[in-house]
């Protein structure tokens, strides 16, 4: 556990220390800024806007650091060789790919964090009403997280950072839509069709689970159910995905 | 099928039970005291190899192609504890892959690799074992301070011991005072000491170093001699690629020359260089000047340096001759002296030999 720990560490110090990192918080915070602005254009919906703009403008946040930074941080260590002098060590190939994955997890929702944090007190200020229900959404987006940097990470396992980042981001979509695209599927005429869409959606991730900003914008709470089974879906998913990616991984030679 | 190497023949260094010997032992058991059994400990204090390759392998694929390629074919290989050992070889003769099958970074397609006993495909195999790769990188995102810290964390060792020993090896590899500098500001010198301080770190009894000589300075590659030496002493077994075949020459005490992926040679260097006699050089006084002449005539150089001559002879049975003749005139024999190749001489020698043609897969 603390070899993992060592490497999770080592992956927030890579990710604090990269110019991207600091652009998208500096970018995030401006969108909060900006959302701010334009609100009283809403006619009486200022807030709602705000917290929109803010949790979605968090969450896209922090998954395009998280396919930015994470799909070069596999590469950037075979290429540049950092990884010999690591994996010479007693460290097994799983713990070092589960340390990547927890610190770039962990940049990515610190981010993610720190906007939403940004947004709540904005809010406060300006209404004197704390919006305690965007906490449920802010636990959701970090449950999705876990199922992006596994995503992420599975691919980078395997494959160069620019296919890696096409993989993610097509997967993340499918992901949003996979409801949609089980629906267009199953009710189309060729069974072959619906077969192959009906295998597609159980192996898409369902992203729309981690969604719940319809809510909060209307001040409803996310029920404790619902985190549960978010929770619960993209632990499973992501220990798969840890899983593949660490069975590749462990095969492949260091050249 | 390839002729396969023999196991080392070399001496062991000292007997079973001399005070020396002992000593390291009772380091050993107090270094692997905590958690392990008592039986396994003296398991690993009583294997006389550290490391053995059996008829180790490893064959690449041109991706387009599917072309076979053997980049190391049958290797056979025993390092025994406490020794220097220098793996030799041209560019791209194998010396780097090996070095990775040994580590546990590249997997070989046949054959066997055994670190104290175990596979080092295992995490636990590479507990005591120091590594520097060839032309290493390290995070340059990281302080050498918080470099040695993340090593530290990966082996294990305690937070106050990894700060104290990290300070140790830095002031020892001259670092000291760019404890807090971004590796990206390091010069190749400066990574290639940090490179010996985390190898170091964990005080392992096998060292693996790539080319470690490389990128330093004359006063760089004496200390690292020394620090090899200490490591020695120490009870660690070294095990180093080089291309500086003076300075292998005398660190090693056994060296192996690899070329085309195959192990060609393997042995100790006075023993390698033992049957590479060149010439013998006779140093004399009182030779009379008729005697020189008559040596000269039949071919031996035969110089004044002095008060002194000296005569070279080619071969063992006209020395017999020279040397009767010198005594029979009555001259006075200074000293007879064979003059051996160097290492880089009899590795020249050794890779003109053609290599046996590796059997290729299928």
């Amino acid at each position: 556990m603390n070899r993992v720990v060592a490497i999770a560490r080592n992956t927030l110090r890579e990710v604090a220390r990269e110019r991207v990192a600091l652009i998208l918080a500096l970018f995030g915070a401006g969108l909060v800024g900006v959302s701010l602005v334009v609100s009283p254009l809403a006619l009486g919906e200022g807030r709602k806007v705000v917290t929109d703009f803010g949790l979605a403008g968090a969450s896209a946040l922090a998954t395009l650091l998280a396919i930015v930074l994470g799909s070069s941080l596999l590469h950037k260590e075979l290429d540049r060789r950092t990884i010999l002098a690591v994996m010479a060590k007693p460290i097994r190939r799983s713990e070092f790919l589960l340390g990547k994955y927890a610190g770039l997890w962990t940049s990515a929702a610190a981010l993610l964090a720190g906007m939403v944090a940004i947004t709540v007190a904005l809010l406060a200020a300006t209404s004197r009403d704390v919006p305690w229900e965007a906490s449920g959404a802010l636990l959701l987006s970090m449950a999705e997280l876990l199922i992006v940097t596994a995503v992420v990470i599975f691919f980078s396992s395997f494959t160069t950072p620019l296919l890696t980042a096409f993989f993610c981001a097509s997967t993340l979509l499918a992901g949003h839509f996979a409801e949609d695209l089980h629906y267009f599927g199953t009710h189309g005429a060729s069974p072959l069709l619906a077969a192959a869409t009906e295998a597609v959606y159980w192996l898409l991730p369902h992203l729309e689970v981690f969604n719940a900003r319809g809510l909060v914008v209307h001040g409803e709470a996310v029920g404790p159910e619902r985190l549960a089974f978010a929770g619960a879906y993209a632990a499973l998913y992501a220990g798969a995905l840890l899983a593949a990616g660490a069975a590749i991984f462990e095969r492949r030679d260091f050249r | 099928m390839a002729p396969i190497l023999p196991f080392s023949t070399a001496p062991r260094h000292g007997t079973r039970g001399t005070p020396n010997k002992m000593k390291r032992m009772h380091e050993r058991l107090e270094e692997h005291g905590n958690g392990r059994g008592p039986r396994s400990v003296l398991r690993a204090v009583e294997a006389p190899e550290l490391l053995v390759l059996e008829r180790l392998s490893k064959v690449y694929r041109d991706p387009m192609t599917l072309r076979p390629f053997t980049a190391v074919g049958e290797v056979s290989l025993a390092l025994e504890r406490g020794e220097i050992f220098g793996l030799l070889g041209p560019n791209g003769a194998g010396k780097t892959t090996t070095i990775k099958m040994i580590l546990g970074l590249s997997r070989p397609t046949s054959g066997t690799v055994r670190l104290e006993g175990k596979d080092p495909w295992d995490f636990a195999a590479r507990r005591r074992l120091g590594y520097l790769p060839e032309n290493p990188c390290f995070y340059d995102h990281l302080t050498a301070s918080e470099y040695l810290e993340l090593t530290g964390a990966l082996f294990g060792i305690d937070k106050n011991e990894c700060r104290t020993r990290s300070a140790e090896l830095l002031q020892r590899l001259g670092l000291e005072s760019h404890a807090a500098k971004a590796l990206r500001k390091f010069s190749k010198g400066m990574t290639q000491r940090l490179g010996l301080a985390q190898a170091l770190l964990n005080r392992p009894s096998l060292l693996v170093l790539d080319e470690p000589m490389s990128g330093l300075d004359p006063i760089g590659r004496a200390e690292v001699k020394q620090l090899l030496r200490e490591e020695k002493g120490r009870g660690a077994t070294v095990l180093l690629s080089s291309h500086v075949l003076a300075e292998t020459e005398t660190l090693c005490d056994r060296v192996g020359i690899l070329n085309a992926g195959r192990l060609i040679e393997v042995g100790s260097v006075p023993g390698l260089l033992a049957s590479g006699v060149r010439e013998w050089e006779i140093s004399v006084d009182r030779l009379p000047p008729r005697l020189a002449d008559s040596l000269r005539a039949g071919g031996h150089a035969t110089t004044r340096v002095g008060s002194r001559w000296v005569v070279l002879v080619s071969d063992g049975p006209a020395l017999q001759e020279v040397l009767r003749s010198m005594l029979a005139e009555s001259a006075f024999i200074h000293a007879v002296e064979p003059r051996r190749r160097t290492l880089e001489e009899h590795f020249v020698a050794a890779l003109s030999r053609p290599v046996p043609a590796p059997e290729e897969p299928r």
